[in-house]
């Protein structure tokens, strides 16, 4: 089972509860959001028809700067980026070709980027953001929870903000209420207030 | 008069030739050839007292003969979609391990078998899966979800069913009513590979479960015989119409229990299918309903029984 802190699947059925159990640790462990996400309360009752997960992720990862995988030495005639973790070259690439232009981007090895002196100026290189990997993140959480839903149940509410999420689905269109009646419960039983 | 049995023959792509013709001179039909790598399997049907003889001359090849119960027949494996909750795991899984054991299989992905409200069956699925030998359908986890939506995606067909699902066998066949012909339970919506023993016990579970009900409709069969065995039919086709040999189907003509499907288009090909020769004085068109399949443009073969033609070739 998942290392989550709290994970727990309920259901009136119990066979489907056992399922649903099986079919979230799969798929949580299959998208790799295991260390992503903290807890994990689904509630499933078909006869409803209802599908509610909500859950608390357990910290968001913070933006990717130049710094974080790569040293900018300055010299005199350029400026060169020694690559430490190749993993966000291929967005720092293209980050230089928008700001300084194709013809200005050198990588004569795979672990160097060079750009002349003049085109970059006095700005803080290393303080660059190449990437925002939460960006991805929120659609990966919520790609999972649809993933996890029974497949008849197409009509949805989905909430991620401030590492609080919730998804709930069903076959019938959702009451208007259903966020108060239904997922606000479900986060107090984790210990936490929407 | 010899008994055919269906087995798997698998060894490798050296000196197999020689198995296909020794299949061939002991009056047996290879059913279908798989060459990967150089791996060969032959699905075949042989005489029961010759299976030893084979084992025999294939031993020094290192190539073994197993019996495979579902050789010669083509089953669907109906999934209520071809989303991401369905594939790849579990209906592929199902359908490949059932290949194993001889079958051919194929995938019927519903367009809308989702939801227990909305699920529903058009004309061409039903069609299409009306076609095989067998339906095995393979429904999610709710005992709730598979009490409303089953009468909805069996209607309209008569092939028999094999179900398989989350809640126990003794489950299924309580909230399935009127009862199929097979059930097996604990298997439902899997989202990993099945790799497990008990998952492949189950899978085991399911290859019988298939195996006894083809088996019942072979007995039922042997009562009022075919008038020709759809192998020997399949020979027939597969010489005379050379076509056949151009196609690059795994399976260009597909061998069921009553018949045949020959993935060449009806149009063009029907009348030739319609005129050919089995035996002296018999045509194809005598022994068999010659139709449009729903697959594609393919032909569909429906031997006729004894009883009907008076022939047995």
């Amino acid at each position: 089972m998942p290392p989550l802190n709290y994970f727990v699947v309920e259901s009136p059925d119990e066979v489907g509860r056992d399922a649903y159990e099986r079919i979230a640790g799969d798929v949580l462990q299959d998208l790799d959001l295991i260390k992503v996400v903290d807890r994990l309360h689904i509630y499933v009752d078909p006869k409803v028809p209802i599908f509610v997960a909500a859950g608390v992720l357990r910290h968001m990862p913070r933006a990717i700067r130049v710094a974080d995988f790569a040293n900018v030495n300055r010299s005199e005639n350029e400026i060169v980026f020694d690559i430490g973790d190749e993993t966000y070259l291929a967005p720092l690439l293209q980050r230089l070709w928008i700001l300084y232009g194709k013809e200005n981007v050198e990588q004569p090895d795979r672990f160097t980027v060079v750009l002349p002196a003049g085109t970059a100026g006095e700005e803080d290189l290393e303080q660059m953001v190449v990437a925002d990997p939460s960006e991805t993140l929120y659609k990966d959480v919520i790609y999972a929870l649809q993933y996890i839903a029974p497949e008849g149940f197409k009509i949805r509410r989905q909430y991620i903000r401030d590492g609080k999420f919730y998804y709930v689905a069903s076959e019938d269109t959702l009451p208007v209420d259903i966020v108060e009646t239904m997922v606000v419960p479900i986060f107090e039983k984790m210990g936490v207030t929407l | 008069m010899t008994t055919l049995v269906p087995v798997t023959y698998k060894g490798g792509v050296y000196r197999h030739d020689e198995i296909m013709d020794l299949i061939d001179d002991l009056g047996g039909y290879i059913v279908q050839k798989h060459v990967m790598a150089q791996d060969v399997v032959l699905q075949s049907f042989v005489p029961r007292d010759d299976i030893d003889l084979i084992r025999q001359i294939a031993k020094p090849l290192a190539g073994e003969v197993v019996e495979a119960p579902l050789v010669g027949t083509e089953i669907a494996v109906v999934s209520p979609s071809l989303e991401i909750h369905h594939l790849p795991h579990t209906s592929c899984d199902t359908a490949e391990y059932l290949r194993r054991a001889g079958a051919k299989t194929n995938m019927v992905g519903l367009s809308r078998g989702f939801g227990k409200r909305i699920a529903n069956l058009n004309d061409e699925e039903r069609d299409v899966i009306n076609e095989h030998d067998l339906a095995v359908y393979v429904l999610g986890s709710f005992e709730e979800c598979i009490r409303q939506k089953f009468p909805v995606l069996r209607r309209g067909i008569h092939v028999p069913i094999v179900v398989t699902a989350s809640p126990d066998r003794e489950t299924l066949m309580r909230i399935i009513d009127p009862p199929v012909e097979g059930y097996v339970g604990g298997v439902g919506r899997i989202m990993h590979r099945f790799k497990r023993p008990e998952e492949l016990a189950k899978l085991d579970e399911l290859v019988d479960e298939v195996s006894r009900t083809l088996d019942a409709r072979r007995d039922e069969l042997a009562r009022d015989p075919l008038s020709v065995f759809p192998p020997r039919l399949m020979a027939i086709v597969e010489e005379q119409i050379h076509e056949v040999t151009m196609l690059t189907h795994p399976t260009p003509v597909t061998a069921q229990m009553e018949g045949l499907r020959v993935k060449l288009p009806y149009d063009l090909y029907a009348d030739a299918v319609r005129a050919l020769k089995v035996a002296d004085g018999v045509t194809v068109g005598d022994i068999a309903d010659v139709t449009p399949s729903r697959m594609r443009n393919y032909i569909l073969i429906r031997i006729k029984p004894f009883s009907e033609t008076r022939v047995l070739v």
